[in-house]
């Protein structure tokens, strides 16, 4: 470790220390603790409400102490620092008990924040960078449409100029943290006669705008976790256009792109604490399968994959740390988590028997109906598991692309659901 | 991925190109029919010094570490490279530096990591285990002129049994499992090959009569010894299943780009990518269980004997998916004996059982987790 990147350290530990307290993890005993195995969060809104103020006063003092943008720029409140030091931060502060930013970080200062950077107009990189990151605001992404999933090109939401401004109309769908947010990053259709890559520009959108309007969607397991976004005549300024106009999958791609380097940052959470081998013995132990022959090798299967996807992604955190860019063999790590996640979720499952499909009241049981349910969502969200395949096969192994005219045709003349060719 | 270490880099590419000039096909089908290439074990040793690379200096080694032999095994693996490497520098002198036994140790490691010793472990018998109680070859004190021991019974599954110099032979002595040191021309040892399923690691038959035998290390300690020798040839036996994991994948990619079916490059077809992207994701999952595992050994860690075991049965699978998936990415052509996907086919299955298979890997995972 060189000097500077030890000093820093000492630095973190040093601000941590005073504003924090270290984390004592309890010895895990089988019927104590919290019963809960979520992967979605299940917080009631109030709870919720308490927890983001929480994350967002935790952010504000990382930001005033020199901690809130460590690899961003000084003129825009960062620390002109690498990304290295971004995760020697995040790996220190995990052994404290602070509150969980995710709500802020995944999105807004991990993907958003960055896109800005690159693409943004001055002024809106003075009023809106300082502001995420000191936790102030919150930001989400207008991405998917409910014509636009896997094939995030073929989005349909128009953006019009009319007098030095933008009007919006059109829907979006999967939005998480839309209500929480105060922007919005949307991408929009601005030229049906170009192919599909070349006619999107993406904006920044205040989400408190007239013609806005969020709704939150019911996911199968019962929560609401995401939201609905519909535009209706929202305008927005020229100056807060993300990037030139028809130029937004670039822009795109810079978000997408950060996507991926936040891998490191991956939360524990009750997820992972109720995965732990010790956990998954506890559970055993308590059904009376510990010595069933079947059970014991489907749990050192699901085992050996949950453990070797850990050196996957702690081999990816130290590279990092070495100054290896991470590349799109990364995709792995999210095909895995996901495989990893419901395979776990189908044996607990069957360790269970009836237990999971009514709630007896027995501790550590009837909880796990809550991951069941959402891991079908694993498979499918951040990009589905056969897009991911797609992109391993063709940039990792560089298979050829699947010959279409969808990437050339203009977007006008493309068959969509419901309007096949003529 | 090699987390920035350059130097590991280095050592792959100097081997990788050994091996491209010394083991190309021809040459392991030529070593599958008439055995290793000396020759090429000699340069291994002597230009390479791989035999030595991981073996303490104190006993003529160069003191690098699993992570470093990890890397030599992947490449091996990759290559299906036909030679005593496995048996005599991980089998053997594992074996040895795990007995604690120092006069043992300086007499036999040098010849080891110099070359000039080809050597096995032999412990499986009948039914292929691994495990100390299934052992029934007995080691029994020789009293009077030549005091000493001897060994009687019957090994099988012995890697390279037929070639080596010195076979460490793991036996019941009246205190329990221990290691014994027997010269492969010792009176009452006879060794007979045994047809294989994967010509390219011979197999062989040892048969022990009175066989005069030396102690290494302690009456009793046999058990102990063999769990430490288990982990690390788990590792290093994941390396070479990597290695050959990724070499059925770069040849599955390399025909879907240039096979073309209905006018197309067959990789164009989602089926095939999908195929090929389900190998990379095992793949990918393979080495890293295999070289975080290595490097949890050269740091002394803890949990090494868990990662070790999870090497083993990642490693393990992601071979044997990769083999097979390779030759129907292949389709008829991958079928014929002309073409190598059969040999690595082959190579998966016997090493996903050499050490016991999943019958004995996934319970030896969960013991080390203390389940």
């Amino acid at each position: 470790m060189p000097d500077d990147v030890r000093e820093f350290a000492r630095q973190v530990r040093e601000f941590l220390d005073a504003h924090a307290t270290r984390a004592e993890r309890a010895e895990f005993r089988w019927g104590q603790g919290e019963d809960t195995v979520a992967y979605f969060n299940a917080d009631p809104p109030d709870v919720k409400d308490v927890k983001l103020r929480a994350a967002k006063d935790w952010q504000r003092t990382r930001y005033e102490n020199g901690f809130g943008w460590i690899s961003g720029p000084p003129e825009y409140g960062g620390q002109g620092l690498t990304p290295v030091h971004e995760l020697i931060y995040h790996s220190i502060e995990s052994e404290y008990d602070v509150p969980d930013t995710g709500t802020l970080s995944v999105i807004g200062l991990g993907m958003i924040g960055p896109t800005i950077l690159a693409h943004g107009q001055p002024a809106i990189k003075d009023r809106y960078l300082p502001a995420l990151y000191r936790g102030d605001i919150i930001a989400c992404q207008l991405f998917s449409e409910p014509g636009a999933g896997s094939d995030l090109a073929g989005l349909q939401t128009r953006a019009v100029p009319d007098g030095g401004e933008w009007v919006l109309d059109g829907q979006k769908v999967w939005t998480s943290i839309a209500r929480q947010s105060q922007i919005g990053m949307a991408l929009c259709r601005t030229d049906v006669n170009a192919p599909k890559h070349k006619g999107i520009t993406a904006f920044l959108v205040d989400m408190s705008a007239p013609g806005v309007d969020v709704r939150p969607l019911r996911q199968m397991t019962g929560g609401s976790d995401f939201n609905e976004v519909f535009l209706t005549g929202v305008r927005v300024p020229d100056d807060h256009r993300l990037g030139e106009v028809n130029a937004g999958w670039r822009v795109a791609l810079t978000t997408l792109m950060n996507e991926r380097a936040t891998v490191g940052g991956d939360r524990g959470g009750t997820v992972a604490e109720a995965l732990a081998p010790e956990r998954l013995a506890a559970l055993m132990r308590a059904t009376g399968t510990l010595d069933d022959g079947a059970l014991r090798r489907d749990l050192s299967v699901l085992l050996a994959d949950l453990l070797a996807a850990g050196h996957l992604n702690r081999r990816a955190v130290r590279a990092m740390e070495a100054g290896v860019t991470p590349g799109p063999e990364r995709s792995v790590a999210k095909l895995m988590h996901a495989q990893n996640l419901t395979r776990a979720a189908h044996f607990v499952s069957e360790v269970l028997g009836p237990r999971i499909i009514a709630d007896t009241g027995e501790w550590g049981t009837y909880a796990w109906a809550e991951l069941l349910l959402a891991t079908p969502a694993l498979r499918i969200l951040g990009g589905t598991e056969e897009v991911m395949k797609n992109i391993l096969a063709e940039r990792v192994l560089k298979l050829p692309k699947e010959p279409g005219i969808d990437s050339t045709s203009p977007f006008r003349e493309l068959p969509r659901s419901g309007k096949a060719a003529s | 991925m090699n987390e920035g270490r350059e130097e590991l880099d280095d050592l792959r590419e100097a081997v990788r190109e050994f091996l491209a000039a010394k083991s190309p096909e021809t040459a392991v089908r030529a070593a599958m029919e008439t055995g290793h290439d000396p020759a090429v074990w000699d340069q291994m040793a002597r230009q390479l010094r791989l035999p030595g690379l991981a073996l303490p200096a104190h006993y003529g080694g160069d003191g690098f570490g699993l992570t470093e032999l990890e890397v030599v095994l992947e490449e091996m693996g990759a290559a299906l490279l036909c030679s005593p490497f496995f048996g005599t520098v991980v089998l053997a002198a594992q074996a040895l530096l795990a007995a604690n036994d120092k006069a043992a140790c300086e007499r036999y490691l040098p010849g080891i990591a110099a070359g000039d010793t080809i050597a096995t472990l032999a412990v499986a018998e009948g039914s292929g285990s691994w495990e100390p109680a299934g052992i029934a070859t007995r080691a029994e004190r020789v009293t009077g002129e030549d005091a000493g021991w001897a060994l009687t019974g019957k090994k099988s599954f012995v890697i390279d049994g037929s070639i080596a110099g010195l076979v460490l032979v793991v036996a019941q002595a009246p205190a329990g499992p221990a290691l014994f040191a027997v010269q492969s021309d010792a009176p009452g040892l006879r060794a007979e090959p045994m047809t294989a399923l994967d010509p390219t690691r011979p197999l062989a038959a040892l048969t022990f009569d009175q066989v005069p035998a030396e102690l290494i290390g302690a009456e009793g300690e046999g058990g102990q010894l063999l769990n430490q020798v288990l982990d690390v040839a788990c590792v290093a036996l994941a390396a070479e299943q990597a290695g050959g994991a990724r070499r059925c994948l770069e040849m599955s990619a390399e025909y879907a780009r240039t096979r073309f079916q209905f006018g197309r490059a067959i990789g164009t077809f989602q089926a095939i990518k999908h195929k090929c992207a389900d190998m990379l994701a095992r793949v990918e999952l393979a080495e890293a269980a295999a070289r975080e595992a290595a490097r949890l050994s050269d740091e002394g860690a803890a949990e090494f004997p868990v990662a070790a075991a999870t090497a083993h049965i990642c490693c393990s699978q992601a071979y044997m998916f990769a083999a097979a998936e390779n030759i129907q990415v292949h389709g008829g052509i991958g079928f014929t004996w002309e073409h190598p996907a059969h040999l690595y086919f082959r190579r998966a299955k016997a090493s996903e059982l050499l050490l016991g298979g999943p019958a004995v890997y996934h319970e030896r995972l969960l013991a080390r987790l203390g389940i």
